[in-house]
């Protein structure tokens, strides 16, 4: 059964793919340090590349899971220090994070959220070892209908999920499908929404949408706090830089029930990071919060959160290698990023391509060992990083984005499709969207097309097929149930409440 | 005010709605043994998002707070450099259209005149070498330069 993880120990021992995990993990840390840059930008940023360098597709993807998780990690810099969150992932590590820092303990903060960081992750990575080919092998039953059904139960634990507006983020992930209808239709060579421009026949391109969306938009974003002073007016000094023993064993029962909920929620499609932190952290303040101190600089408040977000991102890679269904916007970039190299993950992974299955679960237990190694003694060097001007880190991010798509197209239309797509991603956070939908919507709504099509011809056109099986008809229901409950509940509730 | 913002998307997306159903309807499908074809998909989307932009006008939600006139007025400035980065990427080739961009971003982000170009210069040069000598990345030189090599 674990084969695959002994093959993907040989293929992420190579000396290529160490060093690619060192390379992702310093990386990742770097740009998740940075402030406003989360992991979905970092791993935008950085994709082309991987491209660049020509790598195979497991060690592309080696490097890019590297990143992402080094990303992780590197959130909680300039939450803890500067009490801004990177990301949204990041947020509830502000609450108890930076009254540390505050307190002159910005250094133990920093290594203990590191080491909680650790623990999650590995929790998670190996319940992603077990887990992952169970559900693979349940998967392979899997026919185009419930593929289909599964996508709709996706997009409405998406909606419920992610974002506080569940009906932007339900437009967003339509959109989303929408821009990825662009193009030639792969069965009956129709093209569609092409307006004659040659350019778009193709449909438009991943990179440039991934790099438009997140960079371009990015820096159209920061330019709104390019006069509020950052980290220029100092950071807190680091305090005593290690953590001691009997603080970490304190938090040890917190590290691992955070971890644990971090992995599940993880596993959820939709759900990321941040509903894994903010369950970890009032389930933890519910628990073991007996003198009412968090908020006030609790370790337990940090640990939770910390262990919890880096959980789900192992997590999320579950239903991504497994199902090709991605748990989060950044695990839906990565899964385009495969694609890119005509490997479509699903169940079939496992037993077709093992040493991109196994590789990427072998070099995450790598890379966790790398992050926590250079975190522990390398935190004053990466809270540096905080202190880079947005005028540096503006032409930077501006330079790696034109090269990137340039080198990738050696055309200008896709440039100008890039500044186009990153204005688009601007309004849309402007008008309180969430990005994460549109890239899931872009990135499953081929899929979700061809899937559909499929099971029809199968039927000869009779949409019974969709719901005919237990697994499709199981998933439509709690597809239903997902979208109706949280608006019916409180309603019961209330009239329950009037009744008695 | 705030309100007013998502009622006009909701208008707006109504019109996509029908944009993209109309556009779907005139496609000319040759004949396929798929019995779904190419318009049953994008006709279903324009539904669904007619439907939710419906919901958003009934039910307008939040907005982050507008760019006010002077924000506006960099937002423009930003948009406009890397226009003139984009036209000018291949014609002047990527050092002195890098300089020329960088030099800009980082003025409009609050680096004094000299700082400015500084790191124009440097980011220009440095990443041209990084990206072409050890990334292999070919990148345009320019028409004023080619001569000169």
């Amino acid at each position: 059964m674990f084969d695959f993880l002994i093959h993907g120990f040989d293929v992420a021992l190579s000396p290529l793919n160490i060093g690619l995990a060192v390379l992702g993990a310093l990386l990742g840390t770097l740009f998740g340090s940075l402030p406003g840059i989360g992991p979905i930008n970092g791993i935008a940023i950085l994709m082309p590349l991987a491209y660049t360098l020509g790598l195979p597709a497991e060690s592309a993807l080696i490097l890019l899971a590297a990143i992402y998780t080094g990303a992780e990690y590197g959130g909680r810099m300039s939450s803890i220090l500067l009490n801004v969150p990177g990301d949204a992932g990041a947020v509830m590590t502000t609450l108890d994070g930076h009254p540390l820092a505050k307190k002159g303990l910005a250094g133990p903060a920093l290594g203990l959220s590191a080491i909680s960081s650790f623990v999650g992750a590995t929790i998670a990575i190996i319940g992603l070892t077990l887990f992952a080919p169970l559900l693979a092998e349940v998967a392979v039953m899997f026919g185009p209908a419930e593929f289909f059904a599964l996508m709709v139960f996706a997009f409405a634990s998406m909606s419920v999920m992610m974002g506080k507006d569940p009906i932007k983020t339900a437009i967003g992930a339509v959109l989303g499908v929408l821009i990825g209808t662009v193009g030639v239709d792969s069965s009956t060579g129709v093209l569609r929404y092409t307006f004659d421009l040659p350019e778009l026949y193709d449909g438009i391109d991943f990179v440039v949408m991934i790099i438009g969306l997140f960079a371009i938009s990015e820096i159209l974003l920061m330019l709104e706090h390019a006069n509020r002073k950052d980290g220029n007016d100092g950071l807190p000094p680091l305090g005593r830089v290690f953590v001691s023993l009997k603080e970490v064993v304190a938090c040890k029962w917190t590290m691992g029930r955070s971890g644990l909920i971090g992995f599940i929620i993880g596993i959820l499609p939709g759900t990321g990071a941040s509903v894994a932190g903010a369950v970890a952290y009032t389930t933890e303040k519910r628990l073991s919060d007996k003198d009412n101190s968090f908020g006030t600089g609790n370790m337990r408040g940090l640990a939770a959160p910390e262990a919890a977000n880096n959980a789900s991102a192992a997590g999320s890679f579950v239903p991504m290698l497994t199902l090709g269904i991605p748990g989060s916007g950044t695990t839906a970039v990565l899964l385009g990023a495969l694609m890119l190299y005509n490997i479509t993950p699903g169940p079939m992974m496992f037993s077709e391509r093992p040493e991109v299955a196994g590789g990427l679960i072998a070099s995450l237990y790598i890379g966790n060992i790398v992050l926590l190694a250079l975190n522990l003694p390398l935190a004053g060097v990466f809270a540096r990083v905080l202190t880079i001007p947005r005028w540096v880190l503006v032409p930077g991010i501006a330079i790696l984005a034109f090269v990137g798509v340039f080198q990738l197209h050696s055309n200008l239309a896709a440039i100008y499709l890039m500044l186009i797509i990153g204005i688009f991603g601007y309004l849309l956070r402007k008008l309180g969207f969430s990005l994460a939908p549109v890239i899931l919507g872009y990135v499953l709504g081929g899929l979700m097309e061809q899937n559909l099509r499929r099971a029809l011809s199968i039927s000869g056109g009779d949409l019974g097929i969709l719901w005919q099986s237990g697994i499709s008809l199981g998933l439509w229901i709690a597809a239903f149930a997902l979208l109706v409950l949280p608006w019916l509940l409180p309603k019961l509730l209330q009239a329950k409440t009037r009744k008695a | 005010m705030k309100l007013a913002a998502d009622r006009l998307l909701g208008i707006v997306l109504i019109g996509l709605a029908a944009f993209v159903a109309v556009q779907a309807m005139q496609l000319e499908v040759p004949f396929s043994y798929d019995p779904v074809g190419p318009r049953a998909f994008p006709l279903g989307l324009a539904i669904i998002l007619a439907v939710l932009s419906c919901v958003l006008i009934v039910k307008p939600g939040s907005n982050e707070t507008w760019p006010g006139r002077q924000l506006g007025m960099k937002l423009l400035l930003v948009l406009a450099t890397l226009l003139v980065y984009a036209l000018l990427f291949t014609k002047l080739g990527f050092i002195i259209t890098s300089l020329l961009a960088v030099t800009s971003l980082s003025r409009i982000f609050g680096a004094s005149w000299g700082k400015a170009l500084l790191t124009g210069g440097l980011m220009a040069v440095v990443s041209y070498f990084l990206f072409t000598h050890a990334l292999g990345i070919s990148l345009p030189s320019g028409y004023w330069v080619e001569p000169l090599l």
